[in-house]
C-alpha cells in the first residue's frame, strides 16, 4: 500500500525553484529518510506533504488525498513535527498535550487517556505539571512526538527531530520512531545526521531541490562505491601530507577526502591498487573500508560525482 | 477549502492566550500598570491649566467700561494683572519676560462701545512659549464673551456656540478635557501593541506551523487570539472610565449606549491594526516598534490628545482622519463633557466604521495570502 506518492512536485518561491521535478513514493510501514544540506528542498517537500503548501505543479497523494480533496482530509491523517521545536515553553507538558489535542478535535475522558498512553510509550517518566522550559532538550523532543501523533496519524513526518539532542536521547528517538513503524505508522524523517539515516530503509538525497539517489543504504553504497575504498590512517600524530598532490594527480586515484586525521581513498582502477598503494609513506596506515552514509554523501552531494 | 468553525478550537486557543497572558509578567504589567500610570501622569502631572498668569495691563482710557473689562480679566482667575503707565511700559513688561501676556486698551475703547462702533483693545502675547499661548488664546475667546455680556447683553445671548462651550467645561478644567481622551491612549496601547506581539511570537517560534498542520482554520486562530486582548482592553477602559468618573470627578453627560459601541468600534480598529502589523513583520521586535509609531504615538500626539487638530498645518488636519483615535476621542470627550448622542457623533462614528472596514480588508488580505495555501 502506498502511503505518499508524489508526482514530479514542483514548487517555486517566486523566481526560486525550491522543489524541482521531485517524483517518489513511500509504502505504508516504511521509515523513509530525507536527507540533503540546508536549503535543499526536504522542509519545503514536507510542508506540502503536511498541507501547509500549495505545490506550483505535480502530483501530490498523501494517505489517499490529493489536496485538491481538501487540506483538512491530509491535515487530519498526518502527524508532523516541525524542525523548529513548537511546544510553549510558558505552558506545562499536561497543557501542550491538551492544547494539541483540542485542536484535533480529541477531548475529555479520551484525551486524557491518550495522553497518558502517549506519555509512557514516549518514555516520559516526569510530572505532567513541569514546564516545558524546564525540560532538557531531548525530552522535550519526546513530548514533541508525543504531541504529533496524539490523533494517532497514519503517517509522521519528522523534520530533522534530533537536532541539539544527547547521542544517547538520539537514540532512544529512533527507537521511537522503529516502534512506530512497527505499528505499521509510515515515518518520513529528515536529518543531517549519517549515522541516523542508516535506520532507514530508503533514503532520498537532495540537492538544489532534486533528488539525486534514491534507494535503501546498502543500495547507496553499492552503487556510489563500486570500487574499494581506502582509508588511510596516521600512525604517529603529526604525519606531513607533502605527498597528497602527487597521490591525486595519480591515474588510478578517483579521489581523497580529508576524514578528520584520516583520509579516504577512492581507486579507479582496482588492478592498480598495490602502485597506489606504494605512493603512501609507511608512517601510514592503509585498510580497506566499507563506505558509510557519509561517504555517500561528500561523493554525491559535495563532490558532485554522477554515476 | 471550506469546513465548519468549531468552538472547541477556537476556545482551546483561548484558554492557552489566557495561560499565555497570566505567566508573562511583561503583558500583565504592561495591562494592568500602564493605565494607571497614564492616567497619573496625564491627570495628575502635566497641567494643562494655566492660572494667574501675569499680563501687564495699559489702561489708556480709563473709563467706566475699560475699568469694567479689566475688571473681568482681573476676576476670571486666570490672569494676574499689573498696571503699566504706558503701551511702551506694557510692551517692555512682556520682553522683559515680567508677563506672558499685555493688554492695551486705547483711548477711544468707552466711546466706540458706547456708540456701537467696534471697540478695540489689543493683546500682546509671547509667541516664544506657543504652549501657554492656546490657553491664553482660549481663556480671553471666554473673557471676551463675559465682557460682551457685561457691556452688550443681547449679543452674548445670541451666539449658542460660545455658550455651549461654557457649559460643558465651563471652569475649562483641562483634566476634564484630558482624562476622557486617556481612554483611547490606553485602549490603542493595549490593543494594538499586545495584538501584534501575539502573533508575531507564533511566527517567531515557529508554532505557527505546528497550528497550521492541525485543522484548525487561520480564523479561528484569530478569533481565540484577540477575545483575551479584546477583554483586557474592555478591562482597562473600565478602570480609565472608573477613575475619571470617580478619581477625578470628570461628569458623564452622554449616554453610555453611544460610549460603549464606540470603545468596541475603537478596540476593534486597533486590534485588527495590531493584527495586520504581526502578519507584515512576524517578529516580535519589528511588531512592538511599528504598533509604537503607527499606534501609540499618533494616537498620542497628533489625534488631538494633546495637541488641538485644529492648529494643525491643513496636510495634518486631513491626515489625521485616517487614525481611529481622532475619532474616539471626539466619541469619548463628547459623551463625557457635552453628553452627544449618536446624531452628534455621526461623523466620528462613520469614520470608524470606514477606517474598521478598510483594516479588517487588508488584514485579512494579507493573512490569506500568508496562511491559507
Amino acid at each position: 500500500m502506498i502511503a505518499v506518492d508524489i508526482r514530479k512536485l514542483t514548487v517555486k518561491f517566486g523566481e526560486f525553484t525550491a522543489v524541482d521535478q521531485v517524483s517518489l513514493s513511500v509504502r505504508k510501514g516504511e521509515i523513509f529518510g530525507f536527507l540533503g544540506a540546508n536549503g535543499a528542498g526536504k522542509t519545503t517537500t514536507i510542508r506540502v506533504l503536511c498541507g501547509l503548501l500549495v505545490p506550483t505543479s505535480g502530483h501530490v497523494r498523501v494517505a489517499g488525498y490529493a489536496p485538491e480533496d481538501g487540506l483538512e482530509k491530509i491535515k487530519t491523517r498526518v502527524g508532523y513535527m516541525s524542525q523548529r521545536f513548537t511546544l510553549y515553553d510558558d505552558l506545562t507538558v499536561a497543557e501542550n498535550l491538551k492544547f494539541s489535542g483540542s485542536l484535533r478535535g480529541i477531548v475529555g475522558r479520551k484525551l486524557e487517556q491518550r495522553i497518558e498512553e502517549l506519555l509512557e510509550f514516549v518514555g516520559f517518566s516526569r510530572a505532567t505539571g513541569a514546564f516545558v522550559k524546564d525540560l532538557p532538550g531531548g525530552i522535550k523532543q519526546q513530548v514533541s512526538l508525543a504531541a504529533s501523533i496524539l490523533h494517532d496519524p497514519e503517517i509522521v513526518f519528522l523534520d530533522e527531530p534530533t537536532s541539539g539532542v544527547t547521542p544517547g536521547a538520539r537514540e532512544r528517538f529512533w527507537k521511537l520512531i522503529r516502534e512506530l513503524a512497527g505499528k505499521g505508522k509510515t515515518v518520513f524523517v529528515t536529518t543531517h545526521y549519517m549515522d541516523e539515516a542508516e535506520h532507514c530503509e530508503r533514503i532520498a538525497l537532495m540537492k538544489d531541490g532534486k533528488i539525486i539517489a534514491l534507494d535503501s543504504p546498502g543500495g547507496l553504497k553499492a552503487s556510489t562505491f563500486r570500487t574499494p575504498l581506502l582509508e588511510i590512517l596516521p600512525s604517529r600524530k603529526m604525519a606531513e601530507g607533502s605527498w597528497l598532490p602527487q597521490l591525486r594527480a595519480h591515474p588510478a586515484v578517483e579521489s581523497i577526502e580529508p576524514y578528520g586525521m584520516r583520509y579516504h581513498l577512492v581507486i579507479s582502477d582496482p588492478a592498480r591498487l598495490g602502485e597506489v598503494k606504494a605512493q603512501i609513506p609507511p608512517s601510514f596506515e592503509i585498510s580497506q573500508t566499507a563506505p558509510s552514509l557519509e561517504d555517500v554523501f561528500i561523493r554525491l552531494v559535495e563532490a558532485g560525482f554522477i554515476k | 477549502m471550506k469546513w465548519q468553525m468549531k468552538w472547541s478550537r477556537i476556545i482551546a486557543v483561548l484558554r492557552k492566550e489566557v495561560f499565555h497572558i497570566l505567566r508573562d509578567p511583561f503583558t500583565l504589567a504592561l495591562a494592568l500598570a500602564l493605565p494607571l500610570i497614564l492616567v497619573l501622569v496625564f491627570g495628575l502631572a502635566i497641567e494643562f491649566n494655566i492660572r494667574e498668569l501675569r499680563m501687564a495691563v495699559h489702561d489708556g482710557d480709563r473709563t467706566y467700561q475699560s475699568r469694567g473689562l479689566t475688571e473681568v480679566l482681573g476676576s476670571s482667575g486666570y490672569f494676574k494683572l499689573t498696571n503699566e503707565v504706558s503701551p511702551v511700559a506694557a510692551m517692555g513688561a512682556l520682553e522683559g519676560e515680567r508677563a506672558k501676556a499685555a493688554l492695551i486698551i486705547e483711548k477711544n475703547f468707552g466711546k466706540q462701545l458706547g456708540s456701537e462702533q467696534v471697540a478695540r483693545a489689543q493683546v500682546l502675547l509671547d509667541g516664544s512659549d506657543n504652549s501657554t499661548v492656546g490657553l491664553i488664546l482660549g481663556y480671553l475667546n471666554g473673557v471676551q464673551k463675559i465682557a460682551e455680556h457685561k457691556f452688550l447683553p443681547e449679543v452674548a445671548s445670541s451666539n449658542l456656540e460660545i455658550r455651549t462651550k461654557y457649559l460643558f467645561n465651563g471652569e475649562l478644567n483641562s483634566r476634564w478635557f484630558t482624562v476622557p481622551g486617556l481612554l483611547a491612549i490606553v485602549i490603542a496601547i493595549l490593543s494594538i501593541l499586545l495584538t501584534s506581539l501575539t502573533i508575531a511570537r507564533e511566527w517567531e517560534n515557529g508554532s505557527m506551523e505546528l497550528l497550521l498542520s492541525t485543522p484548525i482554520r487561520p480564523l479561528e486562530i484569530v478569533i481565540g487570539k484577540l477575545v483575551p486582548y479584546l477583554v483586557l482592553g474592555l478591562g482597562a477602559a473600565t478602570f480609565v472610565y472608573l477613575l475619571a468618573r470617580l478619581g477625578f470627578g470628570v461628569p458623564f453627560r452622554g449616554s453610555h449606549f453611544v460610549l460603549i459601541p464606540g470603545v468596541l468600534l475603537f478596540i476593534t480598529a486597533y486590534l485588527t491594526q495590531g493584527l495586520l502589523i504581526s502578519v507584515i513583520t512576524r517578529r516580535q521586535q519589528l511588531a512592538m516598534q511599528l504598533s509604537m509609531m503607527t499606534g501609540l504615538l499618533p494616537s498620542i500626539l497628533l489625534s488631538g490628545f494633546i495637541f488641538p487638530i485644529e492648529n494643525m498645518p491643513p496636510f495634518f488636519q486631513v491626515f489625521t482622519s485616517i487614525l481611529p483615535a481622532k475619532w474616539f476621542i471626539q466619541i469619548s470627550r463628547g459623551t463625557f463633557l457635552s453628553g452627544s448622542g449618536f446624531a452628534e457623533l455621526a461623523t466620528p462614528f462613520l469614520a470608524l466604521f470606514v477606517l474598521n472596514g478598510v483594516l479588517i480588508m487588508l488584514a485579512t488580505k494579507n493573512f490569506k495570502k500568508d496562511l491559507e495555501p
